[in-house]
This record gives structure tokens, sequence and C-alpha cells, in this order.
């Protein structure tokens, strides 16, 4: 029990720029999807390496960047737009997964791979998570700056740089990491809960990136500490769902309490009246 | 391409030193300055083009003939034999011209006649299916840039002052902060387009005019010798227009060249110099009041015939008023 509230702490600092920028970069579905796609992999890994860590994050990072890649390159060569290829691609990857889970007869039960075991962490699984935060935060800490411009206005950004490509591979990577190391704690299809709720709680109350990363953070703490102890107490209930549940509740609350939720819809900024009057400047214009 | 006539060398002489201490900073501007004393007789006063050779005369002579006629007249760029497209569709072919420096260009044609794609290709998003772009001082490290409106995600959580240092991102890098000469060259920026008392507002409580003028500022904070602008007026109202007029006149007497799309002939016709007339597979350039003949925007498919008719009418005499 110690050791889930260690790994999921650790997992919060983590997840929680990842999915303070999912939101921003309007990715929030392609988290998802994401989730999905890395199903095969990781499938595939357990079922021909052996249940550890390492074939989950060989399996799961092919599968997810194969997944990414080949989505954008549909995306970008064929009518489709890139939520519909990514979901076409996402969906093939999932289907292809549980049908070799089922065939192949995993050593992991169905349940646990969806919504995740996080009271029997191994030591190689929060080796994993370490190492994915101690990644992730490097690599914001280098990358914020053009994370935030090419996720706020993308075409002023790629007149900006030669190479554009590289933030958003780097971030579809990360994304992919962090997945995979959420993948024992919650499993698939919680671990992007984890990542988006407490990032769209945040917003509610956010007018500044630094913000936004810090609340997101909180929140996700928050949901997991709460979630932990709640399924401790309560029998026969699954840490992953609860966790979730409890940002959910944050996010409601946040939506009704947060500034920019409904107590004040989209309301403009009440000092109207400040706003600077301009001249026109004398004679500049003809 | 206009020169530097003097009927009178000495009152010509004050603003075309300050001309060029703008453009080329300290070093040329004290060439000049040490030459002060002695003002330039029979210096500028040739009527024909001064490309001709005029190097080896006099010293004085020779410095300010190649700083004022030659240095300052000179494009920013040329544009050679340039052919735009898509896979299987040339928008226009066999495009040459010069883009001065310190002019304005607008960027005229109906939809999809390649207005677009002409800025983003100089901006060199996309590559030219033939011909390229010439850097005469090598292609500048920032180019201003304003996309469309229509791309903009207005509910990102940051604030105006934010988006405003982004235009000076590439000069910071990764990590620095904005501080001290910047930080003040900010505040100026945002003063001039008029957004100063809205600096801590958060985007989305900004109405589309006032978000215009911060992109605006942004584009004067990367501080660059050339502007694209994709549609700059196209969602904002007649005052915003005018006084984004201004901000870009003002930018074109601080020695920068302005390049812009924009849809309305009459804008064109009362505040640019030149014209890039796009459309039915063609591309014209010129000066404005040359170019846009009537006969050329109606083959250029800009107008119809009757529009065009209808526009280019002579005005009807002055009515008397029945006071007599």
């Amino acid at each position: 029990m110690r050791r889930a509230f260690v790994a999921t702490t650790v997992l919060s600092v983590s997840v929680a720029p990842i999915g303070a920028f999912l939101v921003l970069r309007r990715l929030s579905l392609a988290g998802e999807a994401m989730a999905h796609a890395i199903t095969p992999g990781v499938v595939i890994g357990f079922v021909t390496a052996g249940l550890s860590v390492t074939s989950l994050l060989v399996g799961g990072l092919i599968a997810g960047i194969g997944v990414a890649g080949l989505s954008a390159l549909v995306a970008q060569q064929t009518i489709l737009r890139s939520d519909a290829s990514l979901a076409s691609m996402y969906l093939i990857s999932l289907a292809a997964g549980i049908f070799i889970l089922s065939v192949a007869g995993s050593p992991v039960p169905l349940q646990s791979f969806l919504f995740g075991s996080i009271l029997g962490i191994d030591d190689a699984s929060m080796m994993l998570l370490g190492g994915t935060a101690t990644l992730t935060l490097i690599s914001f800490a280098v990358l914020l700056r053009p994370l935030i411009i090419s996720s706020c206005d993308p075409v002023f950004f790629e007149s900006q740089t030669s190479k554009p490509w590289i933030v958003d591979q780097g971030f579809m990577l990360l994304l992919v990491l962090n997945l995979l190391a959420a993948f024992r704690t919650l499993g698939t299809l919680m671990a992007v809960g984890l990542m988006i709720l407490p990032a769209t709680a945040a917003r509610y109350w956010a007018n500044t990136i630094t913000w936004q990363l810090l609340l997101g953070f909180i929140f996700a703490l928050m949901s997991c500490w709460i979630g932990l102890t709640l399924s401790y107490f309560l029998p026969q209930t699954p840490s992953g769902p609860a966790i979730v549940l409890v940002a959910g509740g944050l996010f409601f609350i946040s939506m009704l309490l947060g500034p920019y939720g409904f107590s004040e819809r989209f309301r403009r900024s009440s000092d109207a009246s400040n706003t600077p009057r301009f001249t026109l400047s004398k004679g500049k214009t003809p | 391409m206009a020169c530097w006539h003097a009927q009178s060398d000495l009152d010509r002489y004050v603003p075309a030193f300050e001309v060029g201490y703008r453009l080329w900073g300290l070093h040329h501007a004290e060439v000049l300055l040490n030459t002060r004393t002695d003002p330039p007789a029979n210096v500028l006063d040739r009527d024909e083009h001064p490309h001709a050779d005029r190097g080896g005369g006099g010293c004085l002579g020779g410095y300010l003939g190649r700083y004022f006629c030659c240095d300052l007249m000179t494009a920013l760029l040329t544009v050679s034999d340039l052919a735009l497209g898509y896979a299987g569709r040339t928008l226009f072919d066999d495009l040459s011209f010069d883009i001065d420096k310190g002019k304005t260009l607008a960027v005229l044609g109906h939809n999809g006649s390649g207005k677009s794609t002409f800025v983003k290709a100089l901006l060199g998003l996309i590559r030219p299916m033939a011909g390229q772009f010439h850097w005469h001082d090598g292609r500048p490290t920032q180019i201003g840039y304003l996309a469309q409106m229509t791309e903009f995600d207005r509910r990102f959580p940051i604030r105006v002052r934010d988006l405003v240092a982004m235009g000076a991102w590439k000069g910071l890098g990764l990590r620095a902060g904005l501080y001290g000469a910047a930080r003040l060259r900010m505040e100026a920026a945002m003063d001039a387009t008029g957004v100063l008392g809205l600096a801590n507002a958060p985007l989305h409580t900004l109405s589309v005019g006032q978000l215009q003028r911060t992109l605006f500022a942004r584009v004067m904070m990367q501080d660059a010798p050339l502007v694209l602008l994709d549609e700059p007026f196209a969602a904002v109202d007649q005052t915003t227009e005018a006084h984004l007029l201004s901000i870009i006149h003002q930018w074109t007497t601080e020695g920068r060249t302005v390049v812009l799309v924009v849809h309305s002939l009459s804008s064109v016709l009362h505040n640019f110099d030149e014209v890039l007339l796009l459309g039915s597979g063609m591309a014209t350039h010129g000066p404005v009041d040359h170019t846009l003949s009537p006969e050329r925007l109606v083959v250029h498919n800009y107008l119809s015939q009757n529009q065009a008719d209808w526009i280019f009418r002579r005005p009807p005499e002055p009515m008397v008023s029945g006071d007599a």
C-alpha cells in the first residue's frame, strides 16, 4: 500500500504536464486513442517475451510510435483528417490486441490489463515509473517554451523554426512512455483519466500556463491519494477507477466554482471601461 | 526604383542622414557623420539611375553616391522566374520582380489565386515549383509573420503580454527571461498597438480587434526587416484597420518591408506602394496606380466587367447647388 502511494505520487508528477499539454494542444481524445493503440504491442510483448517491464516497454513503444507515425502519414497523404486516421488506426490496433490476448491466453487477465493492479507493483515497474518521470520532467524543462508556442500558435511556430516536427514527435513519444508507465498502476483505460481530468479541472482556475501545470499536478496528486485511500477502506473496490472518479469529482467542482467555469461564463473581463483608447497617430494614415 | 534627387544638397542631406542611420546602424552613420561638416556639392544631382559608375570620383561623392543611391534604394530580395502551385496545378509562373526595402507590397487576387501560397513561399514553408528568391543581404534570420486569424486558438491560457513576448522567442532561446531593454521594447510595442492596458488580460477576454493588435505587437517584437501579413484586416473594424495601417506605415519609415495579403481594392489603392496581382494563372507586379487598371483586374478575374465599369466609372459632375 505504501508502495502504491509512492508510485502514484511519482506518476502524478510525470503525467500532469503531459495531460495539461494534451488538453492545450486539443489532443484530449488522441491521448485516449494512443492508450488503446499501445495494447497490441504490450500484448505481443507479454506473449512472446514474458511478463516483464522490458517487453512492456519495447512492445508498447513500437506499437505507440507505429500507430502515431502511421496515422500522421495517412492524415498528411490522404483525404482523412488526423482525428479520423488516428481513430481508424487505434481501433484496428485495439481489436488486434484483444484478439491476440484471447487467442494466445496471456498470463495477464484482461481486467488487470484494462484497469491496472496497483496493489501489486514490483520493483521493475517502480523503476520504469521513476525513469519516465525523470525523463518527462527534463524534457519539459528543455522544451517548455517551444511546446507552449507550438500549442498556442502552430502556424507562427512553423514560421519560426526549421524543424517543427521535433516538438510534435517528442511530445508523442513522452505521451506513449507515460502511458506505459501508468499501465501497471492504472491500466490502459484509466491512465488517460489521470492525465486529462486534472488538466481540464485546472483549466477552470488557471489563466497562465504556470498555474495550469501546477494546479494540474496538485489535482492529480489529490486524486491519487484520496482514490487510493477510498479503495483501501471500501472492500472490493478497484483502485484505478477510484482514482479517476476522484479526479472526475474535482473536475465537476472546478467546473462549478472555478473562475472560468459556470460561475463566470466566458464573461468579458469586468474592466471593460478600462480598455485603453488609442488615438490615431497623426499624419501617418493617408 | 526611385533615386535621391537633390535640388538643394543641404536640405536633402539631413533626412538622408537620418534614413541612413536607421538602415545601417552606427557604422555607416559615422562614416556620414565624419563628412558632415562639409556638405557635398554636386553629389546627388544625377537625373539618371545612379548605378552608373560613380565610385572613383571624389571620395565624398563616392561615399554618398554609394550609400544613398545604391544601397539605400536597393531591393531586399529579387524574385526570379517564380512558379508556385501544388501537385498538378500551377497557380502562376514566370514571375520576376524586386521587393524594395522600406516599401509595402500588397498581394491581391481572387480566392485560391495563390496569395497565401506566395506568402508561405517567402517564409520558406512551401517550396516553389520553379524559380527562386534571391536575398541581397542574405535571408533575414527573422521574418515577421502574421497568419490568418482563423488559424488561432483564442482559448489558450496565456496573457496578452506572454503572447507579445513570443515574438522575441528566437532571440531568447529556451530559458532566458525578458528583462531590461527587451522588456522596455515589449512595453513600447504594446503601447504602440494600444494593448498595454490589457497586458495581464487572458486571451479569451479579448475582442477580435484587440487580439489582432496584440498580434501586431508580437510582430513588432520580432524586429524583422521583412514583415508578412496574411489578411491582417479580415476580421477587424474600420477604426482598428486605420490604426493598424498607421503602424504598418511606421514600419516602412523604419526601413522595414511589408508584404501583405489584402482583399479590399480600395485599401490597396490608397495605402500601399506596390501590388502583386494574382489570378487566372498569371501574376502581375508593379506600382499600385499603374498596375490596377480596370482591364487588368478583369483579366486577372478579380473583378467582373460590370464591377470594373462601376468601380472605375467617371465621377459624376459636381452638383451645382441651387443658391445662385
